[in-house]
């Protein structure tokens, strides 16, 4: 019963972050909530489902790539494995989107364990690379059978009034579906940051001998978080085909999606619980209205191009994103400080 | 017996680090390990504590025979260590280094956090709790790996040159810290070191390694009047001279 109680206040509670940040987030929230409210042009609402979404992919990236610092570039094989699973069995069988989630979770997270251990076995870039490899082979197999859509994709009935049992609205039904399971997997993140395993990541990612000495099996503990991030990416996958009523494997499965959703936790700071939503609030609006802008005006790619410079930026100044410039500016101004009061 | 290590051999591509060591470690002894540069002692440490995997021999703590188990299960089992080289986590707190030391015997965070907060006290590292360990002195980092060791509750610590560019003072700190540590926790020591004031001061029996082979064992006042032991240190003074 205590245990209970303890892992629901971890889950609520922000206690050990600074006032200003925990006012900052209430603040965010209240105004994602009352989004739709204001904004009633469908372009920014797009804008708003869509950093949303990525900022849930980042969150659940965050936890191999940022908090167990393992550099997974694979997860939009997760991401399409959700939506494929949504998108195919309510096709079919016109089965209940939230019959779908878990079976979408349950592939992401079995691929995962099948192919996690030969991965863990590599470090660094090979494992980086190893990811990369197994997310392509799946991207092309999407593409190849014919019994997935091939490249011609799924494209979902669309139902004739907004409902609960297939997840269709209006785009403001959307909007607060996607915020809630933002909200969700906030909060869980907020749990697993404070567990053992959330320590047990990070000890890994900062030094793999010293783990195994305090007893900590680095392997598991890393197949672990990959198969949690593995989950959450299937969750946002199912919510994805719901949304767009359409899949193929260029927009679910595909390597862009795997970069982007790498570098919204990395451009805002890896390892961090902040750093996914800061990088999704720069990066999405940026890519859709760069891609809105300059796509049409056959510049496809340049957004690329911008990213690549901003990763460039990123990685020589400070490789823990925008978040890490933060704290390290409000760690000087403590030192400071602190000095400050010595001399007088 | 707590600990026995039975003709062990380890080699590195034809190089013989360990060769047939045997000895043993009776529950709350205080053993040290010396011998000259390259004589073998972080190897044997390595082989038992699960980071290399003994050529052949066997290695039994506790009555079970942990030969060759993985680092992870060695520490469960009970045997901590510290790194010669130190391996620090330089994203975590002080405090945080320690509780996850902690988590080794618990999944619950609070109960981490007060085992946490007891070693902090007993290695005397409360005013650097919240502090990050790269913006610390080598003093405090290795008093920091201690007590993260500490906090995994070993029933044997196995410190490997935890004194080495410690001044005099920070070795005399740490010889008493050790001393107090040592009653508190029911612990047994094994550990090697170059300081010899600090490895005979300490030491209830010296097991004495050159050139991967185990040449004197006894208590520090008698193997350190050895001929053998003698030699092996002098030949290397001789041998850094030319
Ligand atoms: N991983 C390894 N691969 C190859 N050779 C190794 C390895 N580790 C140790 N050795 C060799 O084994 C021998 C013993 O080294 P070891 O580090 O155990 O000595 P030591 O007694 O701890 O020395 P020091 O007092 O300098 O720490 C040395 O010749 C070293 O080069
Ligand atoms: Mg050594």
């Amino acid at each position: 019963m205590r245990a209970i109680v303890a892992v629901i206040k971890d889950t609520f509670s922000l206690a050990d972050l600074p006032l200003s940040e925990r006012i900052a987030f209430v603040a965010f929230l209240v105004f994602v909530f009352i989004f739709p409210w204001i904004v009633h042009s469908s372009y920014p609402r797009a804008v708003m489902i869509n950093f949303l979404l990525f900022a849930m992919y980042g969150l659940g990236w965050n936890l191999i790539g940022g908090y167990g610092g393992q550099v997974d570039l694979g997860q939009a094989k997760n991401v399409g494995f959700g939506a494929y699973a949504t998108a195919l069995m309510i096709t079919w069988w016109g089965v209940p989107f939230w019959v779908t989630v878990p079976v979408g979770i349950f592939i992401a997270v079995a691929e995962s364990l099948a192919v996690a251990y030969p991965m863990f076995r590599l470090r660094g870039h090979y494992f980086a690379i190893a990811t990369l490899c197994v997310a392509l082979v799946w991207q092309q197999l999407f593409l190849f059978w014919d019994w997935t859509g091939g490249a011609r994709g799924v494209e979902l009935p669309i139902k004739p009034t907004p409902n609960f049992t297939f997840m269709e609205f209006g785009t403001v039904g959307y909007h607060y579906f996607i915020f809630g399971l933002f909200t969700a997997q906030f909060l869980f993140m907020n749990w697993l940051r404070k567990s053992k395993l959330g320590y047990e990541l990070q000890a890994v990612r900062d030094n793999e001998d010293a783990a195994a000495s305090l007893g900590i099996n680095v392997t598991w503990t890393k197949v672990k978080a990959y198969l949690i991030t593995a989950a959450m990416g299937a969750v946002g996958g199912s919510f994805y085909a719901v949304y767009h009523l359409y899949i193929d494997p260029r927009c679910v499965m595909h390597i862009d999606l795997t970069i982007l959703i790498a570098m919204t936790a990395m451009v805002g700071g890896a390892g961090s619980i902040w750093g996914p939503i800061i990088g999704a609030a720069l990066l999405i609006p940026l890519d859709m209205y760069l891609a809105a802008l300059l796509g049409g005006k056959g510049f496809y790619g340049i957004d690329f191009i911008i990213y690549a410079l901003i990763i460039m930026v990123i990685a020589a100044r400070e490789p823990r994103g925008i978040w890490g410039i933060i704290e390290r500016i409000r760690r000087k101004r403590l030192i400071h400080a602190a000095g400050g009061q010595k001399s007088t | 017996m707590l600990l026995e290590v039975k003709n062990l051999h380890k080699e590195f591509g034809g190089v013989l680090a360990n060769a047939d060591i045997s000895f043993e470690l009776k529950a709350g002894e205080i053993v040290g390990l010396i011998g000259p540069n390259g004589a073998g002692k972080t190897t044997l440490f390595n082989c038992i504590a699960g980071y290399y995997k003994p050529t052949s021999g066997k290695v039994f703590f506790d009555g079970k025979d942990i030969t060759g188990w993985p680092a992870h299960r060695v520490a469960k089992v009970g045997i901590a260590r510290t790194f010669q080289v130190m391996k620090i986590m330089p994203t975590l707190t002080v405090e945080e280094n320690i509780m996850i030391g902690a988590f080794c015997r618990t999944g619950d965070r609070q109960v981490a956090r007060r085992e946490a907060q007891k070693i902090l006290e007993l290695v005397d590292l409360m005013q650097e709790a919240k502090a990050y360990p790269p913006e610390l002195p080598i003093a405090i980092q290795k008093r920091i790996e201690l007590a993260r060791a500490l906090a995994t509750r070993p029933k044997l610590l196995m410190l490997d040159e935890v004194a080495a560019g410690l001044n005099p003072l920070e070795t005399k700190e740490i010889i008493q810290t050790l001393q107090k540590i040592k009653k508190e926790r029911d612990l047994s020591l094994l550990l090697t070191e170059h300081v010899m004031e600090f490895i005979m001061t300490i030491s209830e029996r010296v097991i004495v390694m050159a050139a991967g082979r185990k040449i004197a064992e006894g208590v520090p006042g008698e193997v350190a009047k050895e001929k053998k032991v003698i030699e092996a240190y002098l030949g290397e003074k001789y041998a850094k001279g030319k």
